[in-house]
């Protein structure tokens, strides 16, 4: 049997113990740096790339791996706690999961984030193992045309994000979408909006926009209260999740890790998608949808699971063709490069103890997350009782360093002003600013793929509908609408009465 | 490892210290260097500035510290370099960019030719000719016809305005005298993507990027867009042989310092350039990415002063021609 | 008739920026639908949010004005300084007296901390940034910026 083969060449390479060491390392250093906010695994990553020079290649990637998954644990703990996601993805955990800390549930939220995204991480791991060859095939299928469709159909789902205002939600979409083509037009070489300054010529960075409209903006929600000796945080009452808890995780973690495993295949930022994704399939067919965004649990476990699904299998295109999906990917192949190994086709056949080893250390890696995170939960969340005007200056200096690492631009610490400015002028017109962040992840990539699609096609429009893959995401993306605006009418005549009651 | 960063922490706070003394050329260098690549952790123009670092590091007794400077097609960390002190602590690596951006950008913020010290030049990366793996043309005497007699419907895809694979196809483009149908991605991994999922037709790009695919069969190969052939794709005709003539085309790298970086300091940098360059490591690793370091008359300042000259010359008529601009 | 006040103000700054947006492609080519140029779809994002911003407004005419709640001035006023403050001083002062600068202009923003909790948070962050930046992740940053030099003791 191939599979069973080709595991026990992983596994002896991923149980050496040097490599368990590195592992444990990789996920230790991600946890740790992912905590600090403002600082995600692409920095990470590129800091510690010197380090893993010296040691074996299947060895230093298996680290490197870890500090991915490691950071994107991490990232998710500040996102729940501090209401700071050093990533897109965890942007979405963000919602549901700060407002369960502020409530008291901060521990539930983090132990419910580690375990789904221990199973999430698992099951994918699985995939990747049994089916990383036939997916990549299937992935390459997804051409401009289909991607667009993709990315349509996301935006569409994505105003279930708002708890608010639909109209406010898409319109901080809009916005959204207008900051992320600031910077080169891909597809005429023009700069747009830049104002003449070369430090945004090629985009804003998404770390900036991030961390001024959803860190910055909350400290100085924070500081609101600070005259009325109200607490933002409640007493906590129990560490861990109930029996309830897990009850109502249960569902969301199968559907967010399936959706994670899908999406996160596709090379042209599908990993992105899913976490949003997984919170929008939540919220719609949750029996009590008004609850999302005030504390739900399944806002927490579903974008979780999804998120670390997709970010384990996002290794595929990556290990079976050597095309990097996202940053940290192009690092991995960066490393692999330097070690000596061509990334490309013929790794899983050149190199089998490379690539199966990497594959399961995600699963061991996972392993050790869930060990390493599962006690540090409690300290986490006495980091809470720290008291405000102690902890805020730290997150400032955090922050201001994590950004700047990111490109060395100074420029970027500036734009993090401007959007922590502006994400609380409209937090305080009543706007929420995760649509806005989706909008300006996904903006430049629908574009993008609308005018690539219709440059292949010599401008012919149909490409969307005679293409079936594109054809049937374009009808789910018609079905969402449906679905959307239909209870959203009984909904908003519940909001008028209650903003006016 | 530790320890070494932390000596060179040291270092560089005592070094700081010693500032108001002026740091003697001789002494030099007392602190860790900081090398500036113009582009992202993870590329090719990284890796290589990564290995030659390394190896540079050992000579020198300093670590050079990559530092990831990208945005605007290398510009901005260009601008970055032209702009800091001449006291050999800030170095540039840039690849042939240096001398198309010159073109490529109407208001540059510094003066391509006189804004730096020029250290060496380091490789030069062949490109190839590919397609996906099921476009008709059996070679590239067949892509020429084929390109001609097809231009409404043959897509070229390139990396964005300004990298390798654009500069290719323009200079593909001028010399077959077609204008063809681009496609422009973001970065070489999605266009790449894309020719291998055969959502477009052909692209002509870095060996470093190409060769893995090209040997995994998922893409096709016309020819290397060098003067021999490539000793990694030993069965790939170079574009003369293949019947297209003048078409030689490699993304040179070069090591620049800031104008007025004393010349004893460049000196030093050209021969522990030119050490690395014969580094067995740095060899065998340029060979895998189906490059060769530069020959050590190459690997000067008057080498590269030579290349970038001539560099600029060569693209400027290519680039004016296609009427293409990043500004 | 009553107008919602933040209804109005929300909807005016999504006009307000979906104006300044459709006026930055004033000299961007438009293209066509069929063939579109860098301004298409720009313009077209700017004109939905400036439709949605005056529908934003409309309905805000005739109803009670929402609760927008105080601002805390003082903190916008330090912590947007903050990364500014940052970013103008980390290439000349270098990295340790940035940090320590938004540090102690953060605590600032903060109307309950003294000058004790200040410089003890200074003290105590600065130092621990350094140590975790550029001793454990090797930042490759000065500590010590060129402004200082002519400070420190020579050799």
């Amino acid at each position: 049997m191939d599979l069973l083969q080709n595991l026990a060449i992983g596994f002896s390479a991923s149980l050496d113990p040097v490599n368990l060491l590195y592992c444990f390392l990789g996920v230790l250093l991600g946890t740790l740096i992912g905590v600090l906010p403002g600082i995600g695994p692409t920095a990470t990553i590129a800091m510690l790339l010197p380090i893993t020079f010296g040691l074996k290649p299947e060895t230093s990637l298996i680290m490197l791996a870890g500090i991915y998954y490691g950071a994107q644990y991490g990232g998710s703990t500040t996102a729940i706690l501090i209401n700071l996601p050093g990533e897109s993805s965890s942007a979405v955990t963000a919602i549901d999961g700060y407002q369960m800390a502020r409530q008291g549930r901060a521990g539930p939220a983090l132990a419910i984030a580690a375990l789904g995204s221990f199973f999430a991480g698992t099951v994918a791991t699985m995939l990747v193992a049994v089916f990383a060859l036939p997916l990549t095939e299937m992935a390459l299928q997804f051409g401009p045309a289909e991607y667009f469709s993709l990315i349509f159909l996301g935006l569409i789902a994505s105003v279930a994000l708002a708890h608010g205002s639909v109209l406010k939600a898409l319109a901080m979409i809009t916005l959204g979408l207008l900051f992320g083509l600031v910077g080169t037009d891909v597809t005429s070489g023009a700069q747009r909006f830049t104002l003449g300054i070369p430090d945004i010529s090629d985009k804003l960075e998404f770390v900036s926009v991030a961390i001024g409209v959803f860190g910055l903006a909350e400290i100085l929600r924070n500081l609101e209260n600070e005259s009325d000796r109200q607490v933002a945080i409640k007493k906590i009452t129990h560490v861990w999740p109930t029996r309830d808890d897990f009850r109502q995780m249960v569902g969301p973690v199968l559907r967010g890790t399936g959706l994670g495993s899908a999406l996160g295949i596709l090379p042209g930022g599908g990993a992105i998608l899913s976490s949003f994704a997984a919170y929008t399939v939540e919220k719609r067919i949750s029996k009590t949808p008004e609850a999302f965004g005030k504390g739900a649990i399944a806002g927490v476990a579903a974008p979780e699971a999804a998120n670390n699904a997709g970010a384990q299998t996002s290794f595929i295109p990556m290990l079976t063709l050597g095309i990097p999906a996202n940053a940290v990917m192009a690092l991995m192949v960066g490393a692999m490069i330097i070690q000596g190994i061509q990334p490309g086709p013929n790794v899983a056949i050149e190199q089998p103890q490379l690539f199966w080893g990497v594959i399961t250390s995600m699963w061991i890696g996972n392993l050790m997350l869930v060990m390493l995170n599962l006690p540090l939960v409690g300290l986490w969340v006495r980091l809470l009782t720290i008291p405000y005007t102690v902890l805020f200056p730290a997150i400032l200096v955090f922050c201001s360093i994590g950004v700047f690492s990111v490109n060395s631009n100074v420029f970027d610490l500036y734009t993090v002003a401007f959007f922590g400015l502006v994400g609380y002028v409209l937090i305080k017109l009543g706007c929420e600013p995760a649509p806005l962040l989706l909008g300006f992840v996904l903006g430049p990539m629908l574009e993008e793929n609308l005018r690539r699609a219709m440059t292949i096609s010599r401008g012919d429009w149909t490409v969307f509908f005679t293409r079936p893959l594109s054809a049937t995401l374009l009808v789910i993306a018609l079905l969402v609408l449906v679905l959307v605006f239909l209870p959203s009418i009984r909904a908003k005549r519940e909001e008028v009465f209650q903003e006016e009651g | 490892m530790k320890n070494a960063r932390i000596v060179a922490v040291v270092a560089a706070l005592m070094a700081a210290a010693g500032f108001s003394g002026g740091a003697a050329a001789e002494d030099y260098p007392t602190r860790p260097i900081s090398m500036v690549v113009p582009f992202a952790a993870g590329g090719p123009t990284d890796t290589v500035a990564r290995l030659v670092a390394e190896s540079m590091s050992r000579d020198l007794g300093q670590q050079i510290l990559v530092e990831n400077v990208g945005g605007a097609g290398g510009t901005l960390g260009a601008s970055r370099v032209a702009k800091s002190d001449p006291d050999g602590y800030t170095l540039l690596l840039h690849h042939i960019g240096m001398a198309t951006s010159a073109v490529l950008y109407r208001k540059l913020p510094y003066d391509t030719l006189n804004a730096f010290e020029y250290v060496g030049l380091v490789t030069e990366v062949p490109m190839t000719i590919v397609a996906r793996s099921d476009f008709e043309p059996a070679d590239l005497k067949g892509l020429i016809d084929y390109v001609k007699t097809n231009k409404d419907k043959v897509t070229l895809a390139n990396a964005g305005v300004g990298a390798a694979s654009h500069l290719c196809g323009m200079l593909f483009m001028s010399k077959i005298g077609e204008q063809l149908t681009t496609v422009p991605y973001k970065g070489t991994g999605p266009a790449m993507t894309d020719l291998v999922g055969k959502q477009v037709d052909f692209m002509c790009d870095q060996t470093t990027n190409t060769t893995n695919q090209i040997k995994g069969g998922k893409i096709k190969v016309y020819a290397t867009t060098t003067k021999d052939r490539v000793a990694s794709l030993p069965d790939v005709p170079t574009a003369a042989e293949a019947g297209l003539q003048d078409f030689e085309v490699g993304i040179w790298h070069g090591v620049y310092a800031p104008k007025g970086t004393p010349p004893e300091i460049t000196a030093k940098l050209s021969a522990a350039l030119q050490k690395a360059l014969k580094d067995p490591l740095v060899v065998k690793r340029f060979a895998d990415l189906g490059t060769a370091p530069s020959t050590e008359a190459e690997a000067t300042p008057e080498g590269l002063k030579t290349k970038l000259t001539s560099e600029i010359e060569r693209w400027r008529p290519v680039i004016t021609a296609a009427g293409v601009y990043a500004d | 008739m009553q107008i919602d006040t933040r209804e109005l103000a929300c909807g005016g700054l999504f006009v307000a920026f979906a104006a300044a947006f459709a006026y930055g492609t004033v000299d961007l080519p438009l293209g066509s639908a069929l063939r579109m140029g860098p301004g298409y779809f720009p313009l077209m994002l700017a004109i939905i949010l400036g439709v949605l911003g005056l529908v934003i407004i409309f309905k805000g005419l005739g109803r009670a004005p929402s609760p927008i709640g105080g601002v805390p001035w003082r903190g916008l006023l330090f912590i947007l300084a903050g990364p500014i403050v940052f970013g103008l001083t980390v290439r000349g002062l270098g990295l340790a007296a940035a940090i320590a600068l938004v540090a102690a202009i953060a605590t600032l923003a903060s109307a309950r901390a003294g000058i004790r909790l200040m410089l003890l948070l200074t003290l105590s962050l600065t130092v621990f940034c350094v140590i975790v930046f550029s001793y454990g992740l090797g930042l490759p940053y000065a500590l010590v910026g060129p402004w200082l030099a002519p400070f420190l003791p020579g050799r």
